[in-house]
């Protein structure tokens, strides 16, 4: 009976956190339109609703009654698989993240924690399910029949093997401080010095590498070689239309929230919000409440920083890409292990 | 629930498993022996050890399947006819060969039924990462270590396979992704169907670059 209930639970927790992020997810898209509209001086969707607040709606209606056109020699299985894999694989990585501390409901004797699964492997499994999500780009790419899409597909998934490494060497920095893979762990470590203790301060240069890694691995501007229109038409997803199109649309996005989720985790403290101790005690109610609010604040932050870069950055070349990614990158997360390895050895309580 | 979890996961496996033999088609075998990883990294998780579980996901469906889906995309491999079967002694030897293998899993299967050992209540701890790691940097430090030079040579290897000496001029570079021209093109001296991927937009770039002077 406490497993179906516990089923259930979870079920619920699910539920909220992907409609929550669903909605944020959503309204990124809103506001990268805003965002840019202004760094370009002009003003972007402001029509539906007040300022343009119901135009993803409006976008998402748009999406649904469009017509769906498949591509006659596709092959059709994989053509209609590759979206959902990206998807799936974008939202997956999403139960493991600490949305905030343990907080007690009040009025009752129940305390929750907020997240929804809490596994030794935490960072492991987003690694493994954010490599997983290639496939749904490369598939995408090879079952249109098309060979923009076929090239589009190809260079993201070079693009994604390369990155991925620096993307996982960056982390290691972080690792070894923390000493754990639970991501509700490495978050409870930072809380340290009224929650200002954060592995940025000691993890700079760790933190720079898989920024750039991780706007590589999303395929965001100035990395968007994918997708360079200019090229390959749309890349991976020139073929695809309506509701198809809005996945693969809505994969991205989503793996922007992930990415800043993890950088939030690991280098800016997670929940903490410095010096919310002083204010409210810890385990309350509403010392809960604000922590998860900084949480998702301190994620909206990075999310404004990748439409910024996009307003600002031209795109790479591909020989740059490769070399940058190889040549540059890698070696410098693997120098950042050793600096952390040895600052580690010298000063163990750091 | 676990047995339910069990028979689910264990059943994908098999599924995809058959659908890796199966399939006619090259990625659609890739993709079902996608599947059996995953499966098995699901059942790995039900057997308390997580890591191992992560690191199958990572390593096998996340690195290795992608290269070999990237390479059944780039040689554009066709389905794969039914022809004459010229190797037919390969069938009885592995009608034998199953026969064998399923006569190992009977012997397992009754073994273990005779030597029931009642599990322990306390949570193992030996899945865990915690544990692994210290085992790998303790006790099995020399294999693992051999390991990695393992793979360094694996490494060393196809980088020396790939660029042969005398085959490229040291100014010469590949870039994925970029054109490949017949060296016929640029070179009037080179065997007709010598093709080798040079970084370059114009024959005449390509000669430049692979240091070949054009004659006339």
């Amino acid at each position: 009976m406490d497993t179906a209930i516990d089923i259930v639970l979870k079920l619920v927790a699910i539920t909220v956190a992907f409609t929550v992020v669903l909605l944020i997810v959503a309204y990124t898209v809103l506001a990268e339109r805003r965002v840019l509209g202004l760094i370009q001086g002009r003003l972007g969707p402001n029509r539906v609703g007040y300022g343009g607040i119901l135009q993803p709606f409006a976008d998402l209606l748009k999406f649904i009654l469009k017509e769906d056109i498949v591509p006659d020699k596709s092959t059709r299985f994989i053509y209609f698989l590759a979206p959902v894999i990206a998807t799936m694989a974008a939202l997956m990585t999403m139960i493991v993240y600490p949305f905030g501390p343990e907080i007690a409901i009040p009025f009752t004797n129940i305390t929750i924690p907020l997240t929804i699964a809490r596994f030794d492997i935490g960072l492991l499994y987003v690694l493994g399910i954010t490599s997983i999500g290639v496939y749904g780009i490369m598939l995408a790419g090879w079952s249109s029949n098309n060979k923009y899409s076929l090239m589009g597909g190809l260079r993201s998934s070079a693009q994604m093997i390369s990155y991925e490494l620096a993307l996982g060497m960056s982390l290691i920095g972080v690792i070894m401080m923390a000493g754990t893979l639970d991501l509700g762990q490495v978050v409870e470590n930072q809380s340290g010095w009224h929650g200002t203790h954060w592995y940025i301060l000691f993890q700079p240069l760790g933190f720079v590498i898989y920024l750039i890694a991780a706007i590589a691995e999303t395929n965001r501007v100035p990395f968007d070689l994918p997708e360079a229109e200019t090229e390959l038409v749309a890349g991976f997803h020139t073929e695809y239309s309506a509701m198809k199109f809005a996945l693969f649309f809505l994969a991205e996005y989503i793996n922007m929230f992930t990415v800043s989720m993890l950088a939030t985790t690991l280098f800016f403290g997670g929940w903490n919000v410095p010096f919310l101790d002083l204010i409210f005690t810890r385990g309350t109610f509403i010392f809960g409440l604000v922590s998860a609010l900084g949480f998702v604040f301190k994620i909206c932050v990075f999310l404004f920083i990748y439409i910024w870069l996009r307003g600002t950055l031209p795109r790479f070349r591909f020989d740059q890409l490769m070399n940058f990614g190889w040549k540059i990158l890698l070696p410098l997360a693997l120098l950042n292990i050793f600096i952390t390895a040895t600052l580690i050895f010298f000063f163990p309580n750091l | 629930m676990l047995a339910l979890l069990f028979i689910l996961f264990a059943g994908l496996a098999i599924g995809c498993g058959l659908a890796v033999v199966a399939q006619r088609n090259p990625l659609y075998s890739a993709i079902s022996l996608i599947g059996v990883f995953i499966s098995l990294a699901c059942l790995y998780v039900m057997l308390a050890a997580p890591f191992i579980a992560a690191v199958q996901v990572i390593v096998y469906a996340g690195a290795i399947m992608v290269l070999v889906v990237f390479v059944i995309m780039l040689l554009n491999v066709e389905q794969e006819e039914r022809g004459r079967a010229r190797l037919k002694f390969l069938v009885p030897t592995a009608v034998a060969l199953s026969a064998v293998l399923i006569a190992e899993v009977a012997f397992i299967l009754v073994t273990v039924q005779e030597f029931r050992v009642n599990p322990s209540s306390a949570p193992s701890n030996v899945g865990l990462t915690h544990s692994i790691g210290a085992q790998l940097f303790t006790r099995y430090l020399l294999p693992f270590e051999i390991t990695s030079i393992l793979l360094l040579m694996a490494i060393v290897g196809a980088m020396t396979l790939a660029r042969r000496g005398g085959l490229l001029s040291p100014n010469a570079r590949i870039v994925p992704g970029a054109q490949v021209l017949p060296l016929s093109m640029v070179d009037p001296n080179a065997e007709p169907d010598d093709l080798r991927p040079v970084a370059a937009n114009t024959s005449e770039e390509a000669a430049r670059t692979l240091g070949i002077t054009k004659r006339d």
